[in-house]
C-alpha cells in the first residue's frame, strides 16, 4: 500500500481504495463475491495497479483519478495524444491546457479529453520542459 | 476421413453451398458502458475508417477500410470497442446477460465475450471468468482492464474441477471446438474425425459441469466455432436425452440448426439452434444453443 499511497499523493488525489486485495504484486478493490468457491483467483474487480520500482496504476485507477477535480492534469490534442500512447514524451508547448496542480516536478495525470491516456513527470530536459512518460495505456500493445 | 473434399461434402450433404474458401470481414464491437455507438463512429470517421452497422447485432460493426491499425488506436487502447468476428458477438447478444445476473464464463480467454457480457451487464451483477490455459488468461486480464471491466474476477482453473453447486443464474460456454477453416487456413490439412470426436466428448462433460452450475431456471448459452455436426447439433441431441432442459428458439441470424439429412436424424426443436453457414452469414462458421434449465 506504501507505494500506492505515495503514487495517490503525488498525483493529487484524495481517493481512498477500499477492500484492497493483493494478488501476485498486483492490487485490486473488490468486493465481488463468487457464489461458489473457486481456487485460483488471478483478477478480480477494480484493478488498481501493481508494484513495481514505483507504483504503476491501471488504466481504470487512472481513469477513476481523472474524475476528482485536485488531480493534476495536462491537457493535449489527437496528435500528441498518439505520440504519447507510443510512449513519447510530451513537450510543454503541446500541452494545450493544464490543472492549477501540475509544477515542475510533480506528477501529473495527460488527458485526451475526458480520457486518462496515462500520466508522467513535469520536468526539465535539455533545456526543455516536457511531461515525462512514466506511463501510458499504449502499455496494452507492449505487453502482448 | 479427413481433408478438404471429404468435409466439404459433408457439408454439402447437410444442406450447405460452401466453396471452402469463404473470409470473415474485419469487425468491431463497441463497448456500450464506454462510449455510444454514433459518437464512435463519429470519430473513427473522422480519421478515415468506414464501417458498417450489423444490422443483427446491437453494437457490431464490419469494417470496410481503415487507414491504420484498428487493434491500436487511442480508442481501442482506452476500452471503446473491440475487434471480434461478427458471429462470435452473437452469443452473448442471445444469452443477454443482466446487471442482476451471476454469471459463469466457463471457457473465457481471451475475454472478448467476458468484456461483452459485461457491457450487458452494465458492469454490475458478477461474473466469473475461468479459463485452463495461464497463457490465454493474461489476455482475459488485459481486455477485462482495457475496456474498464470491474464486476469480473478471473480464475486459473479447468471449468471441469468445480465444485457441482448450483450457483450461477446464466452460463456461457463457447466450448473449445475444432475450429473452423474460415479463421484457420491450414484448417483442412490438419483436422480429422478423431480431434472432432475428442472434442464432442469433451463439450459434453463441460455441459454437463455447466448445467450442474447453474440455479434450476438458469439458462445456459452453449456456442462452437465449428461446422461439425457432433459438435453441435449431435451435442444438443444429447444434452436434451440426457438432462432435464428446456431448448428455447432462437431467431437470430443465420439458419436453423439442420435434424433431417441422409445421415442425421435429430429431434425437430434442435432447429431452434443456428448455424451460421460462412457462404450464408459472410462470417466464420459457428452454432449457437440456448437452454433453460427446469
Amino acid at each position: 500500500m506504501r507505494l500506492l499511497k505515495r503514487f495517490l499523493r503525488d498525483i493529487g488525489s484524495k481517493y481512498k481504495p477500499v477492500d484492497v486485495v493483493n494478488i501476485n504484486n498486483k492490487r485490486f478493490s473488490s468486493t465481488l463475491d463468487p457464489p461458489i468457491d473457486i481456487p485460483e483467483l488471478v483478477y478480480t474487480g477494480t484493478y488498481l495497479g501493481q508494484n513495481k520500482q514505483r507504483f504503476e496504476p491501471s488504466s481504470i485507477l487512472l481513469q477513476t483519478l481523472s474524475d476528482e477535480p485536485s488531480t493534476h492534469k495536462v491537457y493535449v490534442d489527437r496528435d500528441t495524444a498518439w505520440l504519447f500512447v507510443v510512449g513519447k514524451d510530451i513537450f510543454d508547448e503541446n500541452i494545450v491546457d493544464r490543472t492549477a496542480g501540475v509544477r515542475l516536478g510533480g506528477y501529473c495525470l495527460v488527458m485526451f479529453g475526458e480520457e486518462c491516456i496515462g500520466y508522467g513527470r513535469y520536468e526539465t530536459s535539455r533545456d526543455l520542459r516536457v511531461v515525462k512518460n512514466l506511463y501510458d495505456v499504449g502499455d496494452f500493445l507492449r505487453r502482448e | 476421413m479427413s481433408g478438404r473434399e471429404w468435409f466439404i461434402e459433408r457439408y454439402r450433404a447437410m444442406g450447405s453451398t460452401l466453396a471452402g474458401d469463404e473470409t470473415t470481414p474485419k469487425a468491431i464491437r463497441i463497448n456500450s458502458f464506454r462510449t455510444t455507438d454514433e459518437k464512435l463512429v463519429e470519430t473513427l470517421t473522422e480519421q478515415g475508417v468506414e464501417l458498417e452497422k450489423i444490422p443483427y447485432l446491437d453494437h457490431g460493426y464490419k469494417v470496410q477500410y481503415s487507414p491504420f491499425s484498428l487493434g491500436a488506436s487511442i480508442e481501442y487502447l482506452l476500452g471503446q470497442y473491440s475487434l471480434q468476428e461478427t458471429a462470435s458477438q452473437y452469443p452473448v447478444q442471445a444469452l443477454l446477460p443482466t446487471p442482476e445476473d451471476r454469471l459463469l464464463d466457463m471457457a473465457s480467454a481471451p475475454g472478448g465475450k467476458t468484456t461483452q457480457a459485461a457491457a450487458y451487464m452494465q458492469n454490475k451483477g458478477i461474473i466469473v471468468a475461468v479459463d485452463i490455459n495461464r497463457e490465454r488468461l493474461f489476455a482475459t486480464e488485459n481486455n477485462v482492464e482495457r475496456c474498464r471491466v470491474i464486476n469480473t474476477s478471473i480464475h486459473h482453473v479447468d471449468a471441469l474441477e468445480l465444485p457441482d453447486e448450483e450457483g450461477f443464474t446464466k452460463v456461457l460456454l463457447d466450448a473449445p471446438c475444432s475450429g473452423n477453416y474460415v479463421t484457420d487456413k491450414q484448417w483442412f490439412k490438419r483436422r480429422i474425425m478423431e480431434d472432432i470426436e475428442r472434442n464432442a466428448e469433451l463439450q459434453k462433460r463441460l455441459i454437463t459441469k455447466a448445467l450442474n452450475l447453474l440455479v434450476s431456471g438458469g439458462v445456459l448459452l452453449y456456442s462452437t466455432c465449428s461446422l461439425e455436426p457432433e459438435e453441435n447439433e449431435q451435442n444438443v441431441q444429447w444434452l436434451l436425452e440426457n438432462h432435464d432442459v428446456e431448448l428455447v428458439e432462437l431467431k437470430g441470424p443465420g439458419a436453423p440448426a439442420v435434424t433431417d439429412t441422409d445421415s442425421i436424424d435429430l429431434d425437430k426443436k434442435i432447429s431452434y439452434c443456428r448455424r451460421f453457414w460462412p457462404d450464408v452469414t459472410g462470417t466464420q462458421g459457428f452454432f449457437v444453443a440456448k437452454v433453460v434449465k427446469r
